[in-house]
């Protein structure tokens, strides 16, 4: 029973997002829309419940046994951020009145303050650094393998062009207006491609991915419907 | 601006620079005793300096975690009010919030509303995003006839191709693998790069407190 009533609401709500395909027409117009304020409704009601089972429960839980630290300065100090934590959320409530935005904007400053470094730094250490590496390290077979060679040489090409190609600064030419290099026209042309190119196959792997989805979606809608 | 307002601003500026730079300095140069080479202490400094961004990250993600249920509420405020105005719509939208919410506690803890209701929605959406990317390969090639939007067709037309089942399309299949290898790969680094290099930018333009995002 429970797995009919399962199969036959994916079924209608299936057929409730494809009706966006028949476009703006009256009641039928109004079933795709149902649908996505069911999803955004369900969607807000397991982040809540994520959010509080996740996060905030474990962590209520911890600060009353005090055999367990989430510091190195011992079980007192977590019921001290914790506290911290509540009345930065309390005081997040108090945005929308304006003589007290300094201390909002505070409270804004450290949250966005700390996301910014921590952005940052795992920037740098997770990606800039590794694929900077990756790119520097010649293969094994560097020089030995014309192919591997040439290949090499073009990722490398490919990818100091590719972020050539952001750099805007020119000089000012006779009549004032920006008057880039033949060098540096070049580079951004060479880099331009490889960026092309590679959102290209990018959109191609998004197609695929939405294209499987879509097939398994229409097998599913004449399982049922057949 | 008035004094009090100007002051305000200072002292958000001073509190984004404070917690900024100790939260750089701790991720940066905490709990990595290697940095400190042969010194006695090397352990407990490095333990030392993790600490503050330990502190910080375990205050933020509280605190998300309570912004992220006030963002809620809010959202549940602004659809009751519509409701309140004969917008029938976002009845939808409370009513699933409820049933999902009432489902979840009194059949402790039961996720099988998520495989009937959100699955299927959100398939469904992502299966629309397919015919939405078609329509949108299509008019790169109507509106925009020059060389690079044909090197973007021709990149995605190889890797599509290239998938489909077909023994004739053997040849495809190796241009695919040397694509995907060599120039895709390149420019995907160089992408990945230029998003990484921003975001250090950014990060350290705002812990520093040269960017005033906050300022609402």
């Amino acid at each position: 029973m429970a797995e009919a009533t399962i199969t036959l609401a994916g079924f209608v709500l299936t057929l409730m997002v494809f009706s966006y395909l028949l476009g703006d027409l009256p009641y039928i117009g109004n079933l795709y829309r149902i649908a996505v304020y069911i999803f955004v409704g369900m969607a807000a009601a397991f982040t809540a419940i994520v959010s509080y089972e996740g996060l905030l429960l474990p962590y209520l839980q911890d600060i009353q046994d005090p055999t367990t630290s989430w510091t190195a300065l011992g079980s007192g100090a977590d019921i001290v951020i914790f506290s911290a934590a509540a009345l930065i959320g309390a005081l997040l409530l108090l945005k929308p009145i304006g003589a007290l935005s300094w201390l909002t904007n505070s409270v804004f400053a450290v949250l966005i303050v700390v996301g910014a470094a921590v952005a940052a730094v795992g920037a740098l250490s997770g990606t800039l650094i590794p694929l900077m590496s990756a790119t520097g390290t010649l293969p094994a077979a560097f020089l030995s393998d014309f192919t591997a060679t040439v290949d090499a040489l073009l990722i490398v090409l490919g990818t100091c062009t590719g972020l050539y190609y952001f750099h805007y600064q020119a000089r000012a030419g006779d009549d004032g207006a920006p008057a880039p290099s033949r060098l540096s026209s070049g580079l951004r042309y060479i880099g331009k491609a490889f960026l092309v190119t590679a959102l290209g196959a990018i959109y191609a792997s998004t197609l695929l991915s939405s294209l499987t989805i879509l097939t398994e979606r229409i097998g599913f809608l004449f399982s049922i419907g057949g | 601006m008035g004094f009090l307002q100007r002051l305000g601003s200072a002292f958000s500026a001073i509190i984004a620079f404070l917690v900024g730079v100790i939260t750089l300095v701790s991720l940066l140069l905490g709990g990595n005793p290697g940095l400190f080479g042969d010194l006695p202490q090397a352990a407990d400094l490095a333990a030392l300096l993790a600490l503050p961004a330990a502190v910080l990250l375990r205050l933020v993600a509280l605190v998300i975690a309570l912004g992220v249920l006030i963002g809620i509420a809010n959202l549940l405020l602004t659809h009751a009010q519509r409701l309140m105005r004969g917008r029938a719509l976002s009845a939808a939208l409370l009513g699933s919030f409820a049933l999902t919410l009432f489902w979840y506690v009194a059949r402790a803890g039961d996720t099988s509303l998520l495989e009937a209701v959100q699955l299927p929605i959100e398939s469904s959406l992502a299966a629309l995003l397919c015919l939405t990317l078609v329509g949108g390969a299509a008019r790169v090639i109507a509106k925009r006839a020059d060389i690079w939007s044909l090197l973007f067709v021709l990149s995605l037309l190889i890797v599509l191709l290239a998938s489909l089942p077909w023994a004739e399309l053997e040849p495809l299949r190796a241009w695919r693998d040397w694509l995907l290898r060599v120039p895709v790969s390149a420019g995907t680094r160089a992408l990945l790069l230029g998003i990484a290099l921003a975001t250090v930018v950014a990060g350290v333009r705002i812990a520093l407190g040269q960017d005033r995002a906050y300022r609402g």
